[in-house]
């Protein structure tokens, strides 16, 4: 469904992607960890379009994404939720959720998709009209997913969802993605400090070091791998 | 208070309110290029004298191709008019004021705000001296047969108010104009795309939503809106091609009395600004109308920074 091809990118002459290939097949759930400054979130950005890469190719279901501007992906079914969650603060959580329906996709689904957001998270129907900025960071995180949602992805990429949560919180958010990938087969892209936690979720991972792959694999393989042990996992 | 006095002060607060719906209305243009999308915007003065010179070309061909000029012929123009600056801003958008804001503005000094400043200021040169060409310098008005005739309202025995026709109208189209687009802003799916794309444009793009195009959608829009004021202005005001230099000023005092990012803070901005200017007729001199406006500005400005409406947080 997504490839990424020997990618390259950076935002100053320092290189942060030394030509990272990835591959997300359909209704996989794909984790790529690692350390800060690794480059992951700037693997989303030359995804979604908002940074462009230097050098090699990224396609979307066999469609080359480099001629499609950043903001025609998401109507392609590309959904990002970026770090830091950046819900519109001045908005309300309704209106929010709304946006995230700006796609053509989502605007059909509207009315199924808002049902199904709402009942995963229940907080954000009891402050619907309360404005984003004034939510805590674990009900905007769930508004971010939730907006995310609601465009009608293929595919969900998920930026840090635990970022700055207190650890229940951040447990809460990974038990409902992992329901809400069961009840809709959605393919799922998450970028991840916790590795233990997205490890543990997701069927592949791969393992990202000063903008190179590492390690890759299915997850059992991960997990039992030396390395990651020692280095992510402090056993 | 003798009954003359309070009528004189009645009179001067119907006035004020009147005048200031319009410069309400004139506020809320910019409020949406400087306050919403903060971009500097020091030509927003000379798209409001288009706007006036464009009721009075469209009024006259209106005239001339219908043979109807009376009664609110001249509203129909201005309001033609306001699609018209529409397109106007857009394009000068499209074409330089992109290249210093937004993403344009990402490689420039102090958020392309200076290059704003001196590209803004040159385009108001050129406006203002083009019009003298094409227009001349002699004054003119948007005559409509309204402004000679007034309402008038009794209160009590000993006093009579009057309520210019023109003005009136003119008011009332102005407030439904501000009825019009705050629905817009807040209900409308584009509505809420522009709100997205100040709000955080990197977001905005996730959703899909052409952020640059929101830009010079606001920025038409606003410059539209500014119009539309001038030629309801321009019912009761004889205008000439530097006419813009006087309102640019009102606009910003208006827009930052509301409290940046707030259209309807901007409204009551500019509704403020004209009922100040109007009451100080009562203690002062006619000529330090514009005085007055400022001793108010730098009051408010000195205990409430964030305007009436702004929130703390909203300040840049």
């Amino acid at each position: 469904m997504l490839t990424l091809d020997g990618v390259h990118a950076g935002y100053t002459a320092v290189p942060v992607l030394n030509g990272v290939s990835i591959k997300v097949e359909e209704g996989q759930f794909v984790a790529i960890v690692g350390p800060n400054g690794a480059g992951k979130t700037t693997i989303f950005r030359t995804i979604s379009g908002t940074l462009k890469p230097r050098a090699g190719r990224i396609a979307f279901e066999g469609l080359d994404l480099a001629d499609v501007p950043a903001d025609r992906r998401p109507h392609l079914g590309i959904a990002h939720v970026p770090e830091g969650r950046q819900v519109f603060a001045s908005l309300s959580v309704f209106e929010n959720l709304e946006l995230g329906a700006y796609t053509e996709a989502g605007r059909r689904d509207w009315k199924r998709n808002l049902d199904a957001i709402l009942g995963w998270f229940p907080r954000l129907a009891e402050r619907r009209s309360q404005l984003a900025g004034t939510l805590s960071g674990g009900e905007q995180q769930m508004l971010a997913i939730g907006r995310g949602l609601a465009s009608s992805p293929r595919l969900l990429m998920l930026d840090e969802p635990s970022m700055g949560l207190a650890p229940t919180v951040a447990d809460f958010i990974f038990e409902r993605l992992l329901e809400i990938r069961k009840e809709t087969k959605l393919t799922i892209l998450l970028v991840e400090q916790r590795v233990a936690e997205a490890l543990e979720s997701a069927d592949h991972g791969y393992v990202l070091e000063a903008g190179r792959v590492v390690l890759e694999g299915p997850n059992s393989a991960l997990r039992a791998n030396d390395r990651v042990r020692q280095a992510y996992l402090g056993m | 208070m003798t009954a003359q006095a309070i009528e004189n002060v009645l009179q001067a607060l119907v006035a004020g309110l009147l005048v200031g719906a319009i410069y309400g209305l004139m506020c809320v243009g910019l409020a949406l290029i400087f306050g919403v999308m903060r971009v500097i915007n020091f030509a927003q003065g000379d798209f409001m004298m288009l706007g006036m010179y464009g009721a009075f070309y469209v009024f006259a061909a209106l005239t001339a191709v219908l043979g109807v000029s009376g009664g609110l012929t001249p509203y129909a123009a201005i309001l033609l008019t306001g699609p018209l600056l529409f397109i106007f801003g857009y394009a000068i958008h499209a074409l330089l004021i992109s290249r210093v804001s937004g993403a344009g503005a990402a490689k420039l000094d102090g958020d392309g705000h200076y290059a704003q400043l001196i590209l803004t200021l040159g385009i108001a040169l050129i406006i203002q001296n083009g019009a003298l060409i094409a227009f001349g310098s002699q004054l003119i008005s948007v005559r409509t047969s309204l402004s000679a005739s007034a309402w008038t309202l009794p209160i009590g025995e000993e006093i009579m108010l009057f309520i210019n026709q023109a003005r009136g109208v003119a008011a009332i189209v102005s407030v439904a104009v501000m009825v019009a687009l705050t629905l817009l802003i807040a209900r409308s799916m584009l509505g809420k795309a522009l709100r997205a794309s100040a709000d955080n444009p990197e977001a905005a793009t996730y959703m899909g939503i052409d952020v640059a195009r929101s830009h010079r959608l606001a920025f038409g829009m606003g410059v539209g809106i500014t119009a539309v004021a001038g030629g309801l202005l321009a019912t009761t005001l004889p205008f000439q091609p530097f006419v813009g230099l006087d309102y640019v000023i009102v606009m910003y005092a208006g827009v930052v009395l509301g409290g940046m990012g707030s259209i309807g803070g901007a409204f009551l901005g500019g509704m403020t600004i004209g009922l100040v200017q109007q009451l100080s007729t009562l203690i002062l001199p006619t000529q330090l109308q514009n005085t007055a406006i400022f001793v108010v500005f730098l009051a408010i400005v000195f205990f409430r920074p964030q305007g009436f409406f702004g929130r703390v947080s909203e300040r840049t």
